[in-house]
């Protein structure tokens, strides 16, 4: 019985199904950008100063950080794991690069830009030693990490951050090649340089692994510990990225920076279509659920409605998203297509 | 035999019973709590009176409260983050609509209770019936509280009965604070409920979800349950809340979130689900509040907190584990 025997009908059929299937992921990818597309366009009947290339331009810049952001956010999630402490690491990049940096840095100030990344990426160590070592849930060791990281903020700065941003990043920020906004071109690559590294690599494979199942990955040979840990480095090496960025955006430091970006990572991933308990989801679905979060923000912010009522519809919007992009509505539209 | 659902130990005085006793995260978190309070006592010598320990339980009441809420749906497996949507909609509620008296008072609790239980019933309906992951789903019935709480009460502001502001932060006969009556009375209905057919549901759901339907469970219906019953608990964390501020914020939940898990984790609850309970998510709440005055009075500033109550957090937990650990290695 050696697989040369084997009925060549079995592999004959295995190959009709492939061109045949359409996968989940790839729904949620082109409805989630098919959606933005359809809510710029569709904002022309709010403001005629919208629906416009400009917009999309504006929207693209702002959902760059959630994107960054959530891509760390989506490697945790993608391990089994979850990163609370993304609002605290956002913060206190910001802090220290307006601080240890700021406007008038030279050659040697802008070297401690990567030393920021460092302490970063170190305290993701902290929570994903904290996890595999010692055991602690995920939930609890993030939250800890990100309670401390943020009082270690609050009292380095006293209660307000001075400073403001390097020359570097107000150029990356606001800055453009041949009538490209940087930004865009950075978040391209970005976006396409994380994507490789999900899907494309022994690591990312090994992510997917040890979300699937830690035990089986185990035993299969893949270094659980270092993966896990590697993971959580690099989510909060990508929050301190985000929280950079966001100090040249906005040319200063606040203490409250990051807040407003916890919940919306989570959001983007689960709005993606990952499922929030790990081993499945992509990279790329993950950037269609930031860019319509920011889209369906901007849009309802020209509504011209109060804030109060801006939060019910976006709350609701993530509810609608969840039915909608629910498991068995892939089924149903995968029955669409004749096998 | 056969028939019997729950693993009992053989004997109330079983070393196994014991061990699970010691090693629970309640009665780490009281032991915590009882030495934190000697050193504070011999910090200030005042932290021995009944006002002091008054006001403590009056600071505590609302996150111990919404810890008590929190905990019925992690023991179902379940993370529920609608608990700063409710406190902050309860909240300014109250402050918009005071009714005066203690008939009005009781009008009051009975309000925040009635928002609290629809908002739990949305969230069950989304996690129970249609089966969206639990953060996801509270997640938006949070973010829809805030903006209804924004709706409500644009700034922070309104007016606070003064009966609810006066009677809820008092002492009876001079010693018992009245707010730790109410953070009493929950863990009464507790103690009722954890006896009855839901109560006992709601530990095999956390457990194993598979096995306790196939047991005649009823899945939906106990994890529907829960989250009504955890919303109705965080209005009245959100009653209590009000007592203490006396005005209304329609950002007063938001630092609700981090600490309500913070405490039911420090508690001894698994946070993922069926091992623990109500009374150790108090403990931990109130272990949290103490920790944040012993640092005051200590001289610490305060903005160095966050430091001390995530350690203490971390540390808690790695403790109950290590300790688990040996004296299971110290019976075998």
């Amino acid at each position: 019985m050696t697989p040369a025997t084997l009925d060549p009908a079995l592999s004959a059929s295995k190959d009709e199904r492939r061109v045949t299937r359409v996968r989940p992921e790839l729904v949620t990818v082109l409805s989630t950008f098919a959606l933005s597309a359809l809510l710029i366009v569709a904002s022309r009947f709010v403001s005629p100063a919208l629906g416009s290339w400009g917009q999309a331009a504006t929207v693209v810049s702002l959902s760059s950080f959630l994107i960054v952001a959530a891509f760390g956010q989506g490697l945790v999630i993608l391990v089994g794991g979850l990163d609370l402490s993304v609002a605290s690491l956002i913060t206190l990049s910001a802090v220290l690069c307006t601080t240890w940096v700021g406007p008038e840095a030279g050659a040697a100030g802008i070297l401690l830009i990567p030393a920021i990344l460092v302490v970063c990426a170190l305290i993701g160590a902290v929570s994903g030693l904290g996890i595999t070592v010692l055991g602690i849930p995920p939930f609890i060791m993030t939250m800890a990490t990100g309670i401390i990281v943020a009082a270690g903020a609050l009292g380095y700065t006293s209660g307000t951050p001075r400073g403001s941003a390097p020359a570097p990043l107000l150029a990356l920020m606001k800055g453009e090649v041949a009538g490209i906004p940087l930004l865009l071109i950075f978040t391209a690559a970005f976006v396409i340089a994380a994507a490789v590294l999900q899907q494309a690599t022994g690591f990312g494979r090994r992510l997917y692994a040890v979300g699937a199942s830690a035990r089986a990955a185990f035993v299969a040979g893949v270094p659980v510990t270092r993966t896990v840990v590697a993971a959580y480095m690099l989510s909060a090496t990508a929050s301190g990225v985000a929280g950079l960025m966001l100090v040249g955006y906005s040319d200063g430091a606040t203490l409250r920076m990051g807040d407003s970006y916890l919940l919306p990572t989570i959001a983007a991933v689960v709005v993606g279509g990952s499922s929030i308990l790990g081993g499945s989801g992509s990279f790329v679905a993950t950037v269609g659920g930031a860019v319509l979060l920011t889209t369906l923000g901007t849009v309802i912010a020209a509504l011209g409605i109060g804030q109060g009522w801006r939060t019910v519809i976006e709350g609701s919007i993530i509810l609608i998203a969840l039915l909608l992009l629910r498991e068995n509505t892939f089924a149903r539209i995968r029955s669409w297509f004749p096998r | 035999m056969t028939t019997q659902v729950a693993s009992l130990p053989p004997s109330a005085a079983s070393p196994d019973r014991l061990v699970r006793l010691v090693a629970s995260g309640a009665v780490i978190v009281t032991i915590l709590y009882l030495i934190l309070y000697g050193l504070y006592a011999l910090w200030e010598p005042s932290a021995l009176t009944a006002y002091t320990f008054g006001s403590l339980v009056n600071n505590t009441a609302p996150l111990a409260i919404a810890a008590a809420g929190e905990t019925l749906v992690i023991l179902a497996r379940g993370f529920d983050l609608s608990v700063a949507g409710v406190i902050s909609l309860t909240n300014v509620v109250m402050a918009s609509y005071p009714v005066d008296g203690p008939g009005g008072a009781l009008l009051s609790l009975m309000l925040c209770m009635a928002v609290g239980g629809i908002v739990g019933a949305v969230n069950g309906y989304l996690v129970a019936v249609l089966r969206l992951q639990t953060i996801a789903a509270t997640l938006g019935t949070m973010i829809i509280c805030q903006g209804l709480s924004l709706v409500i009460l644009d700034a922070p502001g309104g007016v606070v009965s003064d009966f609810v502001a006066d009677t809820l932060t008092d002492t009876l006969f001079g010693f018992v604070p009245v707010s730790g009556l109410i953070v009493a009375a929950v863990v009464g209905a507790w103690l009722m409920l954890r006896r009855t057919d839901l109560g006992v549901a709601l530990y095999t759901i956390g457990t194993d979800e598979a096995a306790a339907a196939l047991s005649g469970v009823r899945v939906a219906r106990t994890r529907f349950l829960a989250f009504v019953a955890a919303g109705m608990v965080y209005g009245i964390a959100g009653f209590m809340l009000t007592a203490q501020t006396v005005t209304g914020n329609p950002n007063s939940g938001s630092p609700f979130l981090m600490l309500t898990f913070a405490a039911v984790a420090l508690g001894g609850t698994s946070l993922s689900g069926g091992r623990g309970g109500l009374v150790g998510s108090i403990m931990g709440a109130a272990l949290l509040m103490l920790l944040q005055k012993v640092l005051f009075s200590g001289g610490v500033s305060s903005f160095y907190t966050g430091i001390f109550q995530g350690a203490v957090l971390v540390l808690a937990i790695v403790f109950s584990r290590a300790l688990t650990h040996l004296l299971e290695r110290s019976r075998a």
